[in-house]
């Protein structure tokens, strides 16, 4: 299964410089799904089922993702596990992660202004070409061509995660039985690994995922959900365009 | 300006949603945010750390302590250490009297990560109505899980109108 990413870069600079910023950006996330890919045999995360490769004897990428794995699943009161389903898949960490780094290139190679959108989990940083801050619309969960809000953003991540894509494929660890409750959960903060592993976590909690949602604002995050019976809820700073 | 727009399909693994937990954390019986006990006034530090790290603080612990060890107590207000676990830090205290364990008492988080747990949340999402516009924007932040949704997303007839 693949994940589309968009980019955009919004740089005043010579279309090559920039096709080559892309370039780059590409080769690092196939460094990322070579290693981390459950579907390769030959990749870290597949070794490391097999047994094969020890957490001592791994990369320093692969020790930082199961790092803050461990720190999700306290955090999340064990709704974000990678392991899961038995072996490991830090998939559900990975991909925030790794675009969030490929921001951070961009950075470091003289992009700031652009955006990364791996689906549907946005990293972005500046301004809009037109100049202004990204408009960034949240889909609506019953209508793919509409938005349910939009947000203006220059500097930050958004993560949506829904059932409405892939049904209830999200189970409550407390009953063993598909989430319910949320549609569509999206968070917006300033790391889009964290971003995106809070919105995953929310859904799976159902409705006390409200609650549980409202607290991350302390530390930034904010977030907008919609319940299966069709309820909107956002938090008090969500960063709503005008 | 000048800008340049790419979309590459298939890069990534599948977002791995979460699924499941093989967890045996239950939440602790749900506590009215007790503030610190009040039987608080002397603080010689004993430390129960024991108790202060088990899940399930006060009562059962209590009892058994108090049959066991009937003599040597001193009498006093006793405070353990603050004790971190997954949900925060709890922190124990216990009251002797005439050499008895006659009280004790757990003091929970209140600033943890636990939904479950953590009473009273100042903080709420507050609800309005659900808009569907069809808006002016640059992207779009949705559950895409596939190649196949991709191509149907607004975000995919965003990244065309572009390129």
């Amino acid at each position: 299964m693949g994940t589309a990413v968009s980019i955009e870069l919004a740089d005043d600079r010579p279309e090559r410089e920039l096709r080559e910023l892309i370039a780059d950006v590409c080769r690092w996330l196939h460094e990322v799904d070579a290693r981390f890919s459950t579907y390769k045999d030959d990749s870290e995360v597949s070794r490391m089922r097999r047994g094969e490769l020890t957490a001592a004897d791994c990369s320093a990428d692969m020790r930082h993702v199961l790092s803050a794995c461990a720190d999700l699943w306290r955090d999340t009161d064990g709704y974000f596990d990678a392991y899961a389903l038995g072996p490991l898949d830090p998939s559900g960490y990975v991909k925030g992660w790794s675009v969030e780094v490929a921001s951070d290139r961009l950075l470091a190679a003289g992009s700031a202004n652009h955006y990364i959108n791996a689906g549907g989990d946005i990293r972005m940083r500046g301004t809009h070409p037109e100049g202004g801050p990204w408009r960034v619309g949240i889909r609506h969960p019953w209508e793919s061509d509409k938005v349910s809000w939009v947000l203006a953003l220059t500097d930050g991540a958004i993560a949506t995660s829904g059932t409405y894509e892939r049904g209830n494929h999200v189970i409550n660890p407390r009953t063993g039985q598909p989430a319910k409750g949320l549609r569509s959960v999206t968070v917006v903060g300033p790391s889009l690994a964290l971003a995106d592993a809070y919105a995953t976590a929310a859904l799976a909690m159902g409705e006390p995922g409200l609650n549980w949602l409202a607290k991350l604002a302390a530390d930034g995050y904010e977030s907008a959900v919609v319940t299966d019976d069709g309820r909107a809820f956002s938090s008090a700073n969500l960063p709503a365009a005008v | 300006m000048r800008r340049s727009t790419a979309a590459a399909v298939g890069t990534l693994t599948g977002a791995a949603l979460i699924v499941g937990v093989r967890l045996s954390v239950q939440p602790v019986a749900p506590i009215a945010a007790p503030p610190a006990v009040d039987l608080v006034d002397s603080t010689p530090s004993a430390s129960p750390s024991k108790a202060a790290s088990s899940k399930k603080p006060a009562a059962s612990s209590s009892s058994k302590a108090a049959e066991k060890e009937e003599t040597g107590l001193k009498d006093g207000v006793f405070k353990g250490k603050g004790s971190q676990n997954i949900y925060g830090t709890v922190q124990v205290s216990i009251k002797i009297a005439d050499g008895k364990i006659t009280a004790a008492e757990a003091t929970y988080p209140t600033t943890g990560n636990s939904a479950t747990i953590n009473p009273g949340a100042v903080a709420k999402l507050k609800q309005e109505t659900l808009q569907k516009q069809s808006a002016n924007v640059a992207a779009v932040s949705g559950a895409t899980y596939t190649s196949k949704s991709y191509q149907e997303s607004l975000q995919a007839a965003l990244d065309s109108a572009k390129a």
